[in-house]
């Protein structure tokens, strides 16, 4: 099973997490890894657009994925399509992701993350962990200078 | 570039995961020296490299006589993007949330 499911109880209540998933100003507080700027991007999630960021890292690296909404059902969930471009801003293969909002009680949100289309083969699952090391090493021999 | 899904293919063999792992330590090597991978037959490595090829994961020169094969990088610097694109973004982002909502109720206390 190649699809991701990552969820996260979160006190907060359903407004503010609405905002958190769905506005400019909410998800740039969040929007990718530590370490990654966000120099440049279009992530409005309250309609159905299209919608991009830019990532950029301290090195130069510069990590831009796109899509478009598909759905939005207020504080319940956004859906919208996701791919990576790649250096020449090809677009790759188009994943799916939602996310959604489950009240838990006053103050209380579970936040449900759902990626799915992503390449699935199952050796690929079974074996990625076993490369991490490898790639690290890779991505020290053939960092960008 | 080849399609993720058949450089996870060719890499998921032992022998040929083997191959790439040395000579990404240890820098172009030849078929000769690349004879001691594993318990098989010359023609036996030559097949796993002709994948690795095709896959565009490993490059050949030739040499005089020899063969030098070496790992090209581009294939693995998009596994390694696949590897880091999705769990860990999205782990990482939630980090980040959880802590954008304690600020948030610092704040407004």
């Amino acid at each position: 099973m190649p699809d991701l499911r990552l969820t996260r109880d979160l006190d907060a209540t359903l407004d503010e997490m609405w905002d958190f998933i769905t506005t400019p100003a909410g998800l740039v507080q969040w929007w990718g890894p530590e370490g990654l700027s966000v120099p440049e991007h279009a992530l409005d999630f309250s309609r159905e657009r299209p919608w991009f960021s830019v990532m950029s890292g301290s090195e130069g690296q510069r990590y831009k994925v796109s899509g478009q909404v598909t759905h939005v059902r207020p504080q319940t969930s956004v859906g919208f399509t996701w791919a990576w471009h790649d250096e020449a801003d090809r677009r790759g293969p188009e994943s799916h992701v939602t996310l959604g909002l489950e009240p838990l009680g006053p103050g209380r949100v579970r936040l449900v993350l759902d990626h799915v289309g992503l390449p699935d083969d199952e050796a690929a699952q079974r074996h990625t962990e076993g490369w991490t090391s490898s790639l690290k090493k890779l991505e020290r021999r053939f960092a960008p200078a | 570039m080849t399609p993720l899904p058949d450089i996870f293919a060719a890499l998921a063999d032992p022998t040929r995961f083997a191959i790439v792992e040395r000579l990404l330590a240890e820098g172009e090597q030849s078929a000769g020296e690349l004879a001691d991978i594993a318990d098989i037959t010359a023609p036996a490595i030559s097949r796993h490299l002709k994948v690795l090829r095709e896959a565009g994961l490993v490059t050949q020169r030739i040499d005089g006589q020899r063969r030098i094969y070496a790992v090209a990088p581009r294939p693995l610097q998009a596994i390694s993007a696949w590897v880091i694109e999705h769990r860990d973004f999205w782990e990482a982002s939630f980090d980040r949330l959880e802590a954008a909502i304690g600020n948030r109720r610092k704040e407004s206390r």
